[in-house]
């Protein structure tokens, strides 16, 4: 399947995916139903509408003063001894990173799993550098085997079930055929152990950058991250602007919250809180530390008067795994790194509406997204909020627009409405709505139920008790 | 470039939020302190796949320890120790590298109860923490904290330059949705508790 970016693409990669790769559907759908209900259990065992409003609160606090707040976690982190960068771009990013490579010597490179890294398409510049680059995180590990980018925030690899990896790593690694995922893993362990050992550079991203005290905060459960962070000679922490939090005491909150709405654990089995370089006689850490704050689109977000909100996100993809069109695809549908629900209302903001469309009305509105959120993002009402735009500004389809202009003329009409409304009966409601320029599509899969041959006017003049 | 890139993002960042409302910060989120931090420690710990055990009082610490660890693996002959270990609580077995030992042995900051964590400060060598697939942590008296917010709140005051907070052993689902240990981590997290160190001693 072909998976490289595109989000124009959206409706015919979705139907590529459902139609010809079932294996997805079911994969993502069992994954994701069951890290939702895993979710609802770890909200249920605390008071998660106090901890989700919270949160909403500190951040909501953070992005309305993140100029602050970035100055005095660049002031921290060099007082650390870690040293700041800042990218207004993804290119400024990745030049910022191949150019320490570079000054270092890096052969090369462990990455801890990293959406941001992913965003500004980091791998292929260091490759390119002739630096090898290994994933680290197990689902990470198999996507880069296969080239494939993640389909999920937090499993991205959660789309390939047990035979296909079972498959890969017997022709890449050399395990048995049947092997179990206890011995597939070893065998990734082999290879990535090495790896570890003999890294020049570590590169992750952040969960949460702490104004107050300089701290990069990264929540796992492999320890590939803390390996990452704490073997090479030099790490590079890659962190978006809004991961800024006020204090230390608000991390705890943090921790505890994303790991219960990404898996329902109360913390992720690792933190690593890192401070800036190794300092102590005892410590085998980085002997340099890095952080990279990059804009990317994110500065455009906070202009808007209602996306700022999804800069709340945490990325625990709770949203994702609660939502029943996100469950039919996957992420690689979506064509952009961040997909589902919080993909659709912030690609818009990241990269301009018309770069993002029509991933705005990749949703039904149920609104399970904005229940699962733990920093309470309004989804929904984005999404509402990116249609109107889109539709202001001519982005969506002209069918589409010459359909709902023909639906609100026939229904500000009575005359035409109840011409309409005969036709409809008389041709059934599939038959009158594969007639229509919107609805054709839609219906050619769909049986709708038969309408009643008489109208609701028509019962309504006869009376109706 | 990136100087002014700087000024440049913090320039776009002051305009975005210029005409917006600063909202305030909504203090601390409070959550309940269990009773018995240390029972609740263990509950959580090992709900997360953490093992606990108690040293065996009628033995020196380290004689129990060897005998332990000599129990989980008859054939564990070296162990990584980190530097914050006192003599007493070492294990009689040979020291050999973190990438080549049997089991790592590290004395935590603290644990905390609400989130069954333990606190291992980078004083300690991050290796003995991570690369064998055994890790036993030594908890010290009376260090067994109620929340998470109480440990951080107490450790900003001094940070070292890392911090690990380890809540059980290395895990990933990753294949087949399988739960699977030992990924890359150790597959075994031990803690000790209830331990008189020098700072336990102090702290009671």
């Amino acid at each position: 399947m072909d998976t490289g970016t595109g989000i124009r693409d959206y409706a015919a990669r979705s139907r590529e995916i459902i139609r010809g790769d079932p294996g997805v559907r079911e994969s993502v759908t069992g994954a994701t139903i069951a890290f939702d209900e895993r979710r609802r259990q770890g909200y249920a065992e605390v008071d998660a509408d106090a901890w989700r409003r919270w949160a909403e609160g500190v951040k909501n606090h953070t992005l309305t003063h993140l100029d602050r707040y970035l100055a005095e976690a660049e002031e921290q982190l060099q007082a650390n001894g870690a040293r700041v960068h800042w990218a207004a771009d993804a290119a400024e990013a990745r030049e910022i990173v191949t150019g320490l490579a570079a000054r270092r010597g890096v052969g090369s490179v462990v990455k801890g799993k990293s959406m941001v890294t992913e965003e500004i398409d980091l791998n292929p510049v260091l490759e390119a550098a002739g630096i090898e680059v290994f994933e680290t995180d197990l689902g990470e590990y198999i996507l880069q085997l296969l080239e494939e980018p993640p389909s999920h925030i937090l499993g991205p690899a959660l789309h390939k079930s047990l035979e296909q990896v079972q498959e890969l790593f017997a022709e890449r690694l050399d395990t048995a055929r049947d092997g179990d995922p206890d011995t597939l893993a070893r065998a990734a362990r082999e290879v990535l152990r090495g790896a570890f050992i003999h890294a020049d550079m570590g590169i992750t991203g952040a969960n949460f950058l702490v104004a107050e005290t300089g701290t990069i905060a990264l929540i796992e459960n492999e320890g590939n991250i803390r390996l990452t962070t704490s073997l090479p000679r030099v790490h590079v922490a890659v962190v978006g602007i809004e991961k800024l939090l006020p204090r230390m005491t608000d991390l705890a909150g943090f921790l505890q919250l994303t790991a219960r709405a990404a898996t329902g654990q109360p913390i992720g089995c690792f933190v690593s809180l890192i401070q800036g370089p190794a300092a102590d006689p005892g410590d085998d850490g980085p002997e340099e530390v890095h952080v990279v704050l990059v804009d990317n689109g994110r500065t455009d977000v906070l202009a808007h008067e209602h996306a700022w909100e999804a800069l709340r996100c945490v990325r625990c993809g709770a949203c994702l795994n609660a939502c029943p069109v996100y469950r039919q695809t996957g992420g690689h549908a979506y064509g952009y790194v961040y997909s589902g629900p919080i993909g659709s209302v912030l690609d818009p903001g990241l990269l301009g509406l018309h770069e993002a469309m029509p991933l705005p009305f990749a949703s039904s509105l149920c609104g399970a997204c904005e229940d699962a959120c733990p920093v309470r993002i309004p989804i929904p009402e984005l999404l509402l909020e990116w249609r109107r735009e889109a539709q202001e500004e001519g982005l969506t389809p002209w069918k589409e627009r010459a359909a709902l202009a023909g639906l609100a003329s026939v229904t500000t009409r009575p005359g035409l409405y109840r011409l309409a409304g005969k036709i409809g009966s008389r041709l059934g409601a599939t038959g009158a709505a594969r007639m229509l320029p919107m609805l054709g599509e839609w219906s050619r899969d769909r049986a709708l139920p038969r309408p009643s041959p008489r109208t609701f006017r028509d019962l309504w003049r006869e009376g109706i008790e | 470039m990136s100087v002014e890139s700087r000024g440049r993002i913090l320039a776009r960042v002051a305009s975005a939020t210029a005409s917006r409302a600063r909202l305030p910060h909504p203090g601390v989120l409070v959550t309940p302190a269990a009773d018995d931090p240390a029972a609740a420690f263990v509950k959580r710990f090992t709900s997360s796949g953490g093992e606990v055990v108690e040293a065996d009082r009628g033995l020196e610490r380290s004689a129990w320890l060897t005998r332990f660890l000599r129990g989980l693996d008859p054939e564990v002959v070296g162990v990584a120790v980190g530097p914050e270990v006192p003599p007493e609580l070492r294990p009689r077995l040979p020291e050999v590298a973190a990438a080549h030992a049997g089991a790592g042995i590290s004395v935590a900051w603290a644990a905390v109860a609400e989130s069954g964590s333990l606190v291992l400060p980078s004083t300690g060598t991050r290796a003995v923490q991570l690369l064998p697939p055994v890790h036993v942590v030594w908890v010290p008296r009376g260090r067994v904290l109620a929340r998470l917010e109480d440990a951080l709140g107490e450790m900003r005051r001094d940070l070292p330059a890392g911090v690990g907070l380890h809540s059980g052993p290395s895990k990933s689902a990753d294949i087949g949705r399988t739960v699977v240990t030992g990924v890359h981590g150790p597959g075994r997290c031990i803690a000790v508790l209830g331990i008189r160190t020098p700072r336990a001693t102090s702290d009671a």
